[in-house]
């Protein structure tokens, strides 16, 4: 059966076979999404947008096109979700701008109201990028319209055949266009997307309306009715009959007044137990009604608004990344500096505060990543990591030893997410072995350590383990640490600031560095790390 | 202001003008908005839209706590869903400047400065 012309009736087929059709594939949508931003959801917000707008239109009464698609179009705008759900909103509302005052539409109505959709997509935006769903649009609607203009008599069968035909030719063609999807080896999601719809479309014409996948639709109907906002609580519960219930107790009759109330609903009963699952906006009704019946084993309200919510959250965080870095580091300065430095998680700990396993493993479970390298800049730390590391046994965890901090930002920069771990270690190490640490603290008692006599309250200067220089002088204790830390081929010394510093102080350091050490160069990083006011990184 | 950075080769200084150049070029591209607008309204209450030579006008690049923030002014498209247009602004604006200038960016603020009827 040809036919030329599409009654409001098969328009709304066409719609929810689209919507169908859409939502069988938006997995494989989602798994070409690669531009504007790789997050893999245009599949799922281009189904639930247009879903949201078929729900509507196919819920109205009217069989007027032209009220059908004013419907369609303020339902996208209402529901609609991402770029790609965005761009499907501006077609529909320029397709129901061509269309608003027919009943019924012929083929040539029907391609110009495409080209009419091109327009009003193209004007939402200031520099359109070519290879999207944009182009694919635009090249198909125009070149079916140019189609049907010259033929005398075009059933809609061939019209959307041949829209699809040149829709799926510039499908293929959006690498070309667009070098991200050259790059990874894709065709553009939202073309995808837009070409399942029209696919949906003919299916409907040909008789076939699409239905949605049983693995679908549980998924496709929660998800439409939160956008609807409706039965936004999933509410269960469990009642045991009471005696005087039981005799005149009829399932069908507790069904029958849950179901004005939501939907998704189940009633079930065993001997003197029923269960009973409903989606509904109003929880308290459903458990008055319930409660009239007997008494509740079991209660379970939740809400599907906030599940979901959670649920997107959860997905967002979910995709791996192949590596992460967690680094200790005490002082916000530190902590930003290697947050900077790409590092995930920082632990909050150093000299006198280690962190344990513990916190290890609870940094390391709430990264997902393939590979996860740990720095514990301090050789009281090493131990700790090293045994998150053995407990964690199905997760590749890499201790990079690291004694200081200064030795921690270097390996932490030599870090380069394009090569493998063996690489990585190999590089990180090397870095960190050329790193001197030099630091300055106060004694807190007579000592002599290191053949070094030690007064309470002397400045002690500590080059990588161990206490190099003493002195009641800060700025001596400095300027002989350095002296014992810097040789001939250093280039870089760092200057870690830390919150017991002194302003003036700090400036006489700088100024005595590059006034001695000419040939390096003095990097000054505010650290805000307690116990230890100036700690130098050479190297 | 500026994005400091250094390699073995030496040093790299981005400023902000060309950082806000490259978002405004970013957000030229971003489904929904049709123009940059200026900071300040005028007298009338309407924000002036900003030609293309001017869209770093519009842009405002922001170091706080050596953290970076960017705020942009911009104009929406009539009849399109606001709160999706600026989440996909912010979501592409992060990726591309991140992905470009390898540096985090704090926040992407957006300040919707007008709505105009596209016909």
């Amino acid at each position: 059966m040809s036919m030329n012309t599409i009654q409001g009736q098969l328009f709304k087929s066409m719609l929810v076979s689209g919507s169908n059709h859409l939502s069988n594939h938006h997995h494989e949508i989602d798994a070409l999404n690669v531009f504007p931003v790789p997050d893999g959801d245009t599949g799922t917000n281009m189904n639930l947008t247009f879903s949201a707008g078929v729900k509507e239109a196919s819920a109205l009464k009217s069989e007027h096109i032209g009220e059908i698609t004013k419907v369609l179009s303020k339902g996208l705008l209402m529901g609609a979700r991402g770029n790609s759900g965005v761009i499907l909103s501006q077609i529909f509302r320029g397709f129901f701008q061509s269309v608003e005052s027919k009943k019924e539409i012929s083929a040539l109505d029907f391609s110009e109201a495409f080209v009419k959709g091109t327009d009003i997509a193209y004007k939402a935006v200031m520099r359109p990028v070519e290879g999207t769903i944009l182009t694919v649009l635009r090249e198909s609607s125009k070149d079916t319209f140019e189609y049907v203009s010259k033929q005398h008599i075009v059933s809609i069968e061939d019209t959307l055949d041949f829209m699809i035909k040149r829709a799926k030719v510039s499908l293929e063609n959006t690498p070309n266009l667009l070098p991200i999807l050259k790059e990874v080896g894709v065709v553009d999601s939202g073309a995808a997307g837009y070409v399942a719809i029209l696919e949906g479309f003919k299916m409907a014409i040909e008789g076939n309306v699409a239905v949605l996948n049983e693995t679908n639709q549980e998924f496709e109907g929660v998800q439409s009715r939160i956008e609807n906002e409706e039965f936004g609580y999933c509410t269960e519960f469990i009642i045991k009959l009471s005696d005087t219930v039981i005799k005149n107790f009829s399932e069908s009759d507790l069904r029958d007044q849950l179901a004005r109330m939501g939907d998704s609903l189940v009633v079930v009963q065993d001997d003197d137990l029923v269960k009973v699952h409903v989606h509904t906006i109003r929880p308290g009704d459903a458990l008055n009604l319930g409660q009239r019946y007997g008494e509740f084993i079991k209660l379970k309200v939740e809400n599907m608004q906030e599940q979901h919510e959670h649920l997107s959250v959860i997905q967002a965080t979910q995709v791996k990344k192949k590596y992460a870095l967690i680094a200790v580091a005490a002082g916000d300065g530190i902590q930003a500096l290697f947050k900077e430095y790409r590092v995930d998680t920082v632990i909050s700990g150093g000299q006198t505060m280690n962190p344990s396993t513990e916190d290890f493993i609870s940094a390391i479970k709430q990264l997902n990543a393939e590979h996860i390298f740990i720095f514990p800049n301090n050789s009281n730390i090493i131990l700790a990591a090293q045994q998150a590391e053995s407990l964690l046994e199905d997760q590749d965890i890499r201790v990079i030893p690291t004694k200081t901090i200064p030795q921690g930002l270097s390996a932490c920069i030599m870090f380069n997410p394009e090569v493998d771990v063996k690489e990585n270690i190999h590089e990180m190490t090397e870095a960190y072995h050329h790193v001197k640490t030099g630091s300055v603290t106060i004694a807190i008692k007579d000592s002599s350590i290191d053949g070094l006599q030690i007064s309470e309250n002397d400045y002690m200067g500590i080059l990588d383990k161990h206490i190099v220089v003493n002195s009641p002088d800060k700025m001596k204790t400095i300027k002989d640490l350095l002296e014992k830390g810097v040789s001939e081929e250093d280039g870089l010394i760092t200057l870690i600031i830390g919150e017991d510093a002194i302003a003036s102080e700090t400036d006489e350091i700088v100024a005595y560095i590059e006034k001695t050490y000419k040939n390096c160069e003095l990097e000054i990083q505010m650290g805000n790390q307690p116990v230890y006011p100036y700690i130098f990184g050479i190297e | 202001m500026s994005i400091d950075k250094a390699t073995e080769f030496g040093n790299i200084k981005i400023s902000a003008e060309a950082i806000a150049t490259l978002a405004g070029g970013v957000v030229t591209e971003c489904y929904g908005v049709v123009g940059m607008a200026s900071q300040k309204l005028l007298k009338d209450g309407l924000a002036e839209l900003l030609g293309k030579e001017n869209y770093s006008k519009g842009i405002v690049v922001r170091e706080t706590n050596k953290q970076l923030e960017i705020d942009l002014y911009i104009i929406i498209g009539f009849g399109i869903k606001i709160s999706e247009v600026v989440l996909e602004v912010q979501k592409k604006v992060k990726y591309v400047l991140e992905k470009t200038l390898d540096t985090k960016f704090k926040s992407i603020n957006i300040y919707v400065q007008g709505v105009r009827v596209i016909s």
